[in-house]
């Protein structure tokens, strides 16, 4: 049985949407950094371009995206009452650019004052955005496990931030923290505890609704937000500053939960009721073969140690965790969303005799597909470029292309939206004098 | 001869569309069945809007069957 979705508390259609366009720019600087660095990117977790490369999509790209739809989502589908939409939105919004920017030009530069005041930003914005996400999940009187994954991810996110803020101050001075395990943890809460159960709960909502498939066992969204939590408890240990050696198996346990998901949503689409394929489903494909392929490199990373050891090796699986699972998630997810916003915000607009233009005239099909493969061309030559880095610079740029691409198919949804409600508007009798 | 539209095989927003469609030309003395899998909460916001009145039961497979009629 499909999930209920309630339109009346939905938000004015530009607190989530501005968001939603500015997250293509951050993807687009993200590509055309690589090709500008290269093969210093690819060469070492560490270095600068690689962090500095991370964070475009992580804090630039996702987050962006996913604050925007959080903001859609708890109120119409989780039945949360977010405080003052509007208002919060134009205080994060501006925030979360200004902070990632810093963040980015920080490791760049190496600036101790810029890590400073990226973390200050970044923490005082997430946190904002936690408690006010935070208290209308927690207020809100739905239940289930779609409401259980957010609350987890909500706390993950305000995890994130707070290791974030910590690995700045450690960066910015000469703090004896062991930066390496604080790093890892962070990732890990990140992309599994914030990241993967926004998408995991989120996924239970729309998947079945729009890509018609039946809905995910009762089992997996009862429990994948709690072994997945326990994962990252136990992951956290070593922020005591050791990795005893049963900490391998939990990072195998993290990206198997993970590859769950993947091979049930695959099944899943594979039993869909109708069997059309859009951009959306593809690209969410797409995404879960990388998820799956994040395990498959876990796994040949332990029984092989020479490639575990292999200092490019962080990249090749960064690049799958970030353009290949996240970014290609959300930009299947903006496809179907941003459309469909922009026809339930015109029909309320409009009389019951009145249809808005169909959706899919919102975003050219045509357009959305050139793109998808474009983005995935772009994940394919970044993968290649862990074994041949000469090619990292052309994967950058094409990547910059695809965002860009997606930019301009939003931005096309948003003006076709602003076009057809001033039509509405001008069309409607004045009011008697 | 009532009205039926099985929505459950449909892309959102499609079951929406034909409902409104269907509601424009409804007579007052007739009602309109929807099925679906889910509960169409943008439907009953248009549907309170514009005085309308429904029933909803739920079937073992899922199905919401929702009646509608003018108030």
């Amino acid at each position: 049985m499909h999930p209920n979705l309630s339109f009346e508390q939905a938000p004015p259609v530009s607190v989530p949407y501005r968001f939603f366009l500015t997250a293509p720019l951050f993807g687009v600087a993200a590509g055309l950094l690589l090709a500008w660095l290269g093969e210093s990117a690819v060469a070492s977790r560490w270095s600068d371009g690689a962090l500095a490369l991370t964070h475009l999509l992580a804090v630039g790209f996702m987050l962006q995206a996913m604050t925007g739809a959080v903001m859609q989502f708890v109120p119409v589908a989780a039945g949360g009452n977010v405080w003052r939409p509007g208002l919060v939105a134009n205080m994060i919004h501006p925030a979360l650019a200004i902070g990632a920017g810093m963040l980015v030009a920080a490791f760049l530069v190496h600036e101790s004052v810029l890590f400073r005041l990226a973390g200050a930003i970044l923490l005082t914005t997430v946190g904002f955005l936690v408690v006010v996400v935070g208290a209308a999940l927690l207020r809100t009187p739905a239940r289930g496990a779609t409401i259980l994954s957010m609350r987890i991810a909500v706390f993950g996110l305000a995890v994130t931030a707070l290791l974030g803020a910590t690995l700045a101050e450690g960066l910015a001075g000469d703090a004896s923290w062991p930066l390496v395990e604080l790093a890892n943890v962070h990732a890990g809460w990140g992309l599994g505890g914030w990241a993967l159960l926004l998408l995991a709960g989120v996924s239970y909502y729309v998947v079945p609704m729009f890509q018609l498939t039946p809905a995910y066992p009762a089992a997996l969204s009862r429990w994948l937000a709690p072994v997945l939590l326990l994962t990252l408890l136990l992951w956290s240990v070593q922020l005591g500053g050791w990795r005893p050696d049963w900490q391998q198996w939990v990072w195998l346990a993290g990206l198997a939960v993970g590859a769950g998901f993947a091979g049930v949503t695959l099944w899943l689409q594979q039993h869909r009721r109708r069997r059309v394929s859009d951009p959306t489903l593809l690209f969410f494909r797409g995404a879960m073969v990388c998820m799956i392929g994040l395990l498959l490199s876990a796994v040949v990373m332990a029984l092989v140690p020479a490639i575990a050891e292999h200092p490019r090796l962080p990249y090749w699986l960064g690049v799958l965790a970030l353009p290949g699972v996240f970014v290609s998630a959300i930009n299947g997810m903006l496809y179907k969303i941003v459309p469909f916003l922009n026809w339930l915000h015109l029909q309320r607009l409009m009389g019951i005799g009145m249809l808005p233009p169909n959706m899919k005239e919102m975003i050219a099909e045509r357009a959305m597909m050139v793109q998808m493969r474009v983005h995935f061309a772009a994940v394919i030559l970044m993968l290649a470029g862990a074994i041949m880095p000469e090619i990292a610079r052309i994967a950058g740029l094409v990547f910059a292309v695809s965002c860009a691409m997606l930019g301009r198919n939003l931005i096309q949804a948003a003006r076709f939206f602003r076009n057809f409600r001033d039509r509405i508007r001008a069309a409607a009798p004045s009011p008697a004098p | 001869m009532p009205r039926v539209i099985d929505g459950r095989e449909l892309q959102p927003p499609e079951p929406l569309e034909l409902a409104l469609m269907a509601l424009d030309t409804l007579p007052d003395d007739e009602e309109l069945t929807m099925l679906l899998y889910c509960q169409p909460h943008p439907l009953f916001d248009i549907l309170r809007r514009n005085g309308y009145r429904w029933t909803e039961t739920v079937q073992d497979d899922g199905t919401h069957e929702i009646r509608i009629r003018k108030a």
